[in-house]
């Protein structure tokens, strides 16, 4: 009976080592990804979301086998407080820790990163859409519409509804960098491409407080329309003070005041809790379905945001969206290489990408990339502040953008 | 000086000449010597990460740059507030040669070794012409003007078109005896560059600080009008520090560009000119060694805050940003610290554990 009793534990004994050590090779693939971007200091309101959205995209990924075979991503998010240094050290980081795809966060930093790329040929997705990046590279992989195509874009929406025979009369309020700067001369190039709007003045703004003079200015100079690229602080700011002086637009265009109109990070529910009334009326373009609409893809977005517990504030920021699709991106890239059944490497995932074509419940419109194409979601929505939130006007492509292309 | 010459119990000099010695003992040259075979030797014998020779690469670089900044403050007494901007113009001089011939023109990725000193040398000449004021300013007035010279840095840079605006301007990559420097040695091959500049700039301004040019730095900062009386020129010799201080900046500029492989305009921040301050004053403003301690110190706790801050930032609300703050406020707490209790910096611990050993075993 002892003998039995001891036979039995011993081999149960071997059962558990058997399946001690063959369970981890049962348990599928680890694919490492590497993710760097503002979680604190300057842009953190907008890189904040994004990190949520990215996070728990990749933790639904892996707690529901969205890959399959129990394959699993790995994807540590570093916060480079919005600094190039920083953000090329963890870069460094993780390429030592042999990561597939890069998800990257501001203009500057992946400007002064981007020939790397080019050399160590890793898909990078970036959360800054400055046409620039996408210039002489090839690894970068936009998720959605530039700025510039916001901003060209913009000015379309602006010759097809100006009301008046006069040409358009346009200001542009800029961040004082790269980012701010890039869309305003591709409009210029629009411009000279034939696009009916006249840019009465360009403001580089700074950190002020009041824009009671500035927006004074604009109204003397016959400016009705005020298109922003930057962020959402200083248009709110903006917004404010044009409401306090009385000189916002009731209607679009109206005459002697001023219709504000921005791109993708001057917008959303961030802009509206910080200006309150003062953003209604305020026309926006992105690329992103937003939760107000309140339809399948909004639904899903908040079912992910409530999985995780996130508060309101993140599950409705059009950033949290931004965030999932770019970890929606390196998701599918693997996915594919996987159901095509390539290794996953760098190299079978870029190939996979270039093929990429798929539907993001948060995108306005489908995920396509090709051997030339490197910008994901070319459709934007056109949205207006009303009653407390953005509602969807239209759909739309800008057709000046390819124009300004063809002439680089 | 004593008769052993490998343990000196005290210091007694009995010529000027002993006392010029670069090593005091044997034993200090034996100490340096090792250090210094272990810091050329240990990346043949290590796994080299990037990661890491990246943070070395950016204390070496911060080194030089603080060299520069403690002969201006420490050993002249003038303060500069614009330290980053003379860095960014030895980083701008060379974006300057590849906005006009290319950034893989031989002349960069050949001549990188003249490059450095043009950069040094461009630091020098804008670092005497900020240093005129101090012929007629001292103290904070002078702290202003060069606050101002970092602030007309900043606009030049970001508005002018030449300089693209503040956005990254590239550099090829360089070429050495067995051809060009590829990704996996980039890194390791910066840092040899930048130790050999660390140490045979150290070398320079310990021999500097023997000469009667060294002294004289010292004389104005103690009292100009004496050293004035003593037939010293003080207002040279501001202007001189400055245009040294400057010459360090400038080769630590250039040596940035290359290591990062091109120049953006937000590593030469007033922020940026604020952390040299801190790490010159944490080091020990005035002496040699603190030169090193200080980058040393500051670059390491930079990396320890932002790992809790980062950690922080996971659990705390994002609404306070208290993560945001920690960086800031655990920076200026440092620099507090070492202003109120250890003034004299690192070096003084230094100080300290050295004479304990000069008298070893001896108590007194």
């Amino acid at each position: 009976m002892k003998n039995k009793a001891t036979t039995f534990f011993n081999v149960f004994l071997v059962i558990v080592f058997v399946f001690a050590f063959a369970l981890p090779a049962y348990a599928g693939k680890t694919y490492k990804l590497g993710m760097s971007l503002a979680i604190t200091g300057p842009t953190s309101d907008a890189g904040n979301p994004y990190a949520k959205g990215a996070e728990d995209w990749f933790k639904f990924v892996n707690e529901t086998d969205y890959l399959g075979d129990g394959d699993k991503i790995d994807c540590p998010i570093r916060d480079d407080q919005y600094k190039n240094d920083v953000t090329k050290r963890f870069f460094e980081e993780f390429l030592d820790d042999g990561i597939l795809i890069f998800l990257s966060y501001a203009t500057g930093g992946n400007l002064a990163l981007k020939r790397d790329f080019e050399e160590v040929q890793i898909p990078v997705i970036p959360a800054s859409y400055h046409e620039g990046l996408i210039v002489d590279a090839n690894y970068t992989f936009m998720p959605v519409a530039t700025y510039s195509e916001n901003a060209v874009g913009l000015a379309e929406y602006i010759t097809e509804n100006h009301k008046g025979d006069n040409i358009p009369q346009v200001a542009f309020f800029i961040h004082p960098s790269a980012f701010g700067r890039g869309p305003l001369e591709d409009t210029q190039k629009a411009i000279a491409e034939g696009m009916k709007i006249e840019i009465v003045e360009v403001v580089e703004h700074g950190t002020d407080l009041d824009n009671t003079a500035m927006l004074q200015r604009l109204v003397s100079k016959g400016v009705q329309y005020v298109i922003c690229q930057t962020v959402q602080t200083p248009v709110a700011t903006m917004l404010t003070d044009a409401q306090r002086l009385g000189v916002t637009a009731a209607t679009f265009g109206e005459t002697g005041k001023l219709t504000f109109l921005g791109a993708h990070y001057t917008g959303g529910s961030d802009l509206i809790a910080l200006a309150g009334t003062a953003t209604e009326g305020y026309i926006w373009a992105d690329s992103y379905n937003l939760t107000s609409e309140n339809n399948e893809g909004a639904k899903k977005q908040l079912e992910l945001a409530e999985r995780y517990g996130r508060d309101e504030k993140a599950a409705n920021s059009h950033n949290y969206g931004a965030g999932i699709l770019a970890a929606q991106i390196a998701t599918e890239a693997i996915k594919m290489a996987k159901d095509a059944g390539m290794e996953v490497n760098r190299e079978n995932l870029y190939k996979m990408m270039q093929k990429m074509n798929f539907n993001s419940f948060v995108a306005a419109g489908p995920v396509t990339y090709s051997e030339t194409e490197r910008i994901g979601v070319d459709v934007q929505n056109i949205y207006i502040a009303q009653d407390g939130i953005f509602k969807k006007i239209q759909s739309f492509e800008s057709q000046y953008i390819q124009k300004v292309r063809a002439g680089r | 000086m004593s008769q052993n010459r490998w343990l000196a119990t005290g210091n007694f000099f009995t010529f000027y000449k002993e006392e010029q010695r670069t090593f005091f003992t044997h034993l200090d040259r034996t100490v340096f010597t090792c250090f210094l075979v272990i810091l050329f030797g240990w990346p043949l014998v290590f796994e080299i990460s990037n990661k890491y020779m990246l943070v070395l690469d950016n204390i070496l670089i911060a080194i030089v740059a603080v060299m520069g900044l403690n002969l201006l403050l420490g050993f002249a007494g003038l303060i500069s507030i614009g330290h980053a901007a003379f860095v960014g113009i030895g980083a701008y001089t060379l974006a300057s040669f590849s906005q006009v011939i290319g950034d893989n023109h031989m002349i960069i990725t050949h001549f990188w070794p003249v490059l450095i000193v043009c950069a040094g040398i461009m630091g020098a000449i804008f670092g005497a012409f900020v240093g005129l004021p101090a012929l007629r300013l001292k103290h904070l007035y002078l702290a202003i003007a060069t606050l101002s010279f970092q602030m007309i840095f900043e606009w030049v840079i970001q508005f002018m078109s030449f300089f693209n605006q503040g956005q990254t301007i590239y550099l090829g990559r360089v070429h050495w005896f067995t051809g060009e420097v590829g990704r996996n040695e980039h890194y390791v091959f910066w840092y040899y560059v930048i130790l050999t500049l660390v140490v045979a700039m150290g070398f320079g301004v310990r021999n500097l600080l023997k000469t009667k040019y060294g002294r004289c730095l010292v004389a104005v900062r103690d009292n100009d009008r004496a050293a004035d009386a003593m037939g010293m020129n003080p207002g040279l010799t501001k202007v001189y520090a400055f245009a040294l201080a400057g010459f360090f900046a400038g080769v630590a500029g250039a040596l940035h560009a290359y290591l990062y492989r091109g120049v953006g305009f937000e590593s030469f921040t007033l922020h940026a000119s604020v952390g040299y301050l801190a790490m010159a004053i944490v080091g020990g403003l005035g002496t040699l060694n603190g030169i090193f301690w200080g980058p040393v110190a500051i670059k390491f706790l930079d990396l320890q805050v932002e790992q809790f801050s980062e950690l922080a930032g996971r659990y705390l609300t994002s609404a306070p940003n208290v993560a945001t703050a920690l960086k800031p406020l655990s920076f200026g707490l440092v620099i507090v610290l070492f202003l109120m209790y250890e003034p004299r910096g690192i070096a003084n611990w230094w100080r300290i554990v050295k004479s304990y050993t000069k008298l070893w075993p001896f108590r007194y």
